[in-house]
């Protein structure tokens, strides 16, 4: 226990190094970007050196970055929005972070459901019609790309099946309300989690099919146990490591991939204000959101590494 | 019989696992069995139907394996796994469970069962791990306990530990043992009766007094005469039987060990030798069979024991190229003098 303890503090002091890098170079990188914060207003001259002076974008890029950083560690603050000058950006920030956990949660759940129970169907009825059904859709799963998805969900519910289902699947732009409702998120949280559990669909049956030819499955056998307590008390829980491995890289495809489904469904997350952020730039929501994004990434894989230790008696830290 | 000791004995490769796993069902697909019968309380578990076989699993007839690291699983702890065998079948009341699983970790002399319980199968050492199996495949007091080289994986002083083990449980619980090994001494120190399995067959059963003293078949006779004897002449070299089993794909007619036999006749490629009582209680499927063998072709003294070297048959043409396998050829065309 306390050498996990011990393995946690050191994980985080690693975020916390990795942060540091990557938010200065996404720092260095957006400030290098071609104009300026304040090219849409057509201040020249003497009016725009005020500007920059203002927000302190006259001061070398180091600088400024060690202004933005102590703003972070001593008032909890990223910055001012440059667009919309003067405001604030945390608490919009942090409003549209829950907006897009919301959404990258539920794609979550869909993608390890929906990939768990697809590999272990097809990895128990093998070389049936079963499992060429499940493993077809899981191929088309990751070889269509998630925007492709997203349209057609569009098309399919928000359109053409919009007099069925009495406008409760319905995208206007912008999107009303702060989350839509939960048949509103099911839509592009499936357009996002279909992907990835395509992946998790393989790596199951894969490794069900692995564990399943393992003494100690026969040993259950042997017991007198029934079939379901066979499959998923002895063999998934032990195939659940090798899925467990790739769970980090579906959190990072995940977090990736809602940059573009949130442009697609209009959603007003933290993907939708990325995008947004670099064409105003709007150099301090860049960098605010990279920053979160890092953080995420990092945390999601820490979880990853301990939930190997749930799993997995022998695994320990 | 009901708290009988029965040693099953072959090389590797000769069916005697198989033989075990059909015995509840568990042989591994692609396999399957094709024919025949196996009862138990006069019902056919063969052509029984699984639900009502999956009963007799664990509670009726238990099965512990080679490998106690590989056949417990890694994820769930030692005490778990021995309830949930329990819990399969309503043998044992549900609210005594956990207290004899616990009894029974004691009962197979695991130190600090209670704690022990509580540990996964990777903090146990191997002796102890096949203990647990042990305790496991008891804990619904079955009639039969089916031990597949219980001992192959674990070391020689731990082998003994095991050992001595199942046979004190055999005498205080009544729980009838079939072992599977290809260890003669293992059987010699456990069993009552034995059977000698070869190819998939059986060739020679009987007590085990007398199968040891006076082997009737020639794959027995040769198991026995493999064992290294600690009052051996030094410079005297290890005794084997030349070749390998058959490809149970391929088998040669008639007798199976014929490629292999130094007593071999001319009948042995022909016919396929049925089990016949030799002795009291003994049977063997040969048609030579060793007092034969002592009796015309010297065997009290011979030394080679290459195939057909006793009795001088060579296969018939086209037998040998036909079916002997390519691994046996060697031996079965060897020279003979």
């Amino acid at each position: 226990m306390r050498g996990t303890l011990i393995y946690i503090g050191q994980r985080l002091v690693l975020i916390v190094f990795t942060v540091l890098v990557v938010s200065f170079g996404v720092f260095f990188i957006v400030h290098l970007l071609p104009g300026n914060a304040f090219v849409s207003d057509r201040v020249h001259g003497q009016a725009l050196q005020i500007l920059l002076h203002e927000y302190g974008l006259d001061q070398p890029i180091p600088v400024q970055y060690w202004n933005w950083l102590t703003g972070i560690v001593l008032h909890g603050s990223l910055g001012v929005s440059l667009y919309i000058r003067g405001l604030p950006i945390t608490p919009l920030v942090l409003r549209e972070l829950s907006v897009s956990a919301m959404l990258g949660g539920a794609a979550l759940i869909i993608t390890i459901g929906l990939g768990v129970t697809f590999g272990v169907l097809a990895a128990v009825r093998q070389n049936s019609w079963v499992d060429y059904l499940l493993t077809t859709i899981a191929v088309i799963g990751y070889s269509v790309p998630s925007f492709v998805i997203a349209s057609l969900g569009i098309l399919i519910f928000g359109q053409w099946l919009n007099n069925l289902t009495n406008g409760v699947i319905y995208y206007p732009e912008p999107w009303t309300g702060t989350y839509g409702t939960l048949a509103e998120l099911s839509v592009p949280a499936i357009a996002l989690g279909f992907y990835t559990s395509g992946q998790i669909t393989r790596i199951t049956r894969a490794a069900m099919l692995d564990v399943i030819q393992q003494d100690y499955i026969r040993t259950a056998r042997a017991k007198g146990l029934v079939d379901r307590v066979v499959v998923l008390r002895h063999a998934l829980r032990n195939a659940l490591v090798p899925v467990t491995s790739i769970l980090g890289p579906t959190v990072i495809s995940i977090i990736v991939g809602s940059v573009v489904i949130e442009n697609i469904f209009g959603i007003p997350g933290l993907g939708k204000e990325f995008v947004e952020s670099i064409f105003q730039h709007d150099y301090n929501v860049t960098v605010g959101v990279f920053t979160i994004y890092a953080v995420l990434i990092g945390v999601a894989n820490l979880g990853v590494d301990l939930i190997y230790t749930v799993i997995d008696p022998r695994i320990r830290y | 019989m009901p708290g009988e000791t029965l040693g099953l004995v072959g090389e590797s490769g000769c069916g005697k696992s198989v033989t075990a796993l059909s015995i509840l069902g568990l042989v591994q697909r692609p396999g399957r069995i094709v024919g025949g019968k196996i009862l138990f309380k006069g019902e056919d578990l063969v052509r029984m139907p699984v639900d009502e076989l999956r009963d007799i699993r664990g509670r009726d007839i238990a099965m512990i394996f080679q490998d106690p690291l590989s056949s417990l699983n890694p994820v769930l702890k030692v005490g778990f796994q021995i309830d949930e065998a329990m819990q399969a079948h309503d043998k044992i009341p549900k609210d005594q469970i956990e207290r004899r699983g616990v009894d029974l970790l004691k009962e197979v002399r695991v130190p600090d069962a209670a704690r022990r319980a509580n540990d996964y199968p990777h903090q146990f050492s191997g002796g102890m791990r096949q203990r647990a199996m042990i305790a496991m495949g008891l804990s619904n007091r079955p009639e039969i306990l089916i031990a597949d080289e219980p001992t192959t994986a674990l070391d020689v002083t731990v082998q003994a530990q095991i050992l001595e083990l199942l046979r004190d449980l055999n005498e205080a619980t009544g729980t009838s043992i079939m072992l599977i090994t290809h260890n003669l001494g293992v059987v010699a120190g456990l069993c009552k009766r034995v059977i000698v399995m070869y190819a998939g067959e059986i060739v020679e059963q009987g007590p085990v007094e007398q199968i040891f003293e006076s082997p009737q078949h020639p794959y027995t006779w040769s198991l026995l005469r493999s064992i290294p004897r600690i009052d051996a002449d030094r410079r005297e070299r290890l005794r084997s039987i030349e070749g390998l089993p058959p490809d149970l794909i391929q088998l040669p007619p008639g007798c199976k060990f014929s490629p292999r036999c130094p007593y071999r006749i001319e009948r042995c490629f022909r016919d396929d030798p049925q089990l016949k009582e030799v002795a009291p209680s003994q049977e063997a499927a040969c048609w030579v069979t060793m007092k034969r063998a002592y009796a015309e072709m010297g065997a009290a003294t011979i030394t080679d024991t290459r195939p057909g070297a006793a009795s001088g048959v060579r296969p018939p043409k086209g037998v040998a190229a036909k079916v002997v396998d390519a691994r046996t050829i060697d031996a079965a065309e060897g020279p003979v003098r």
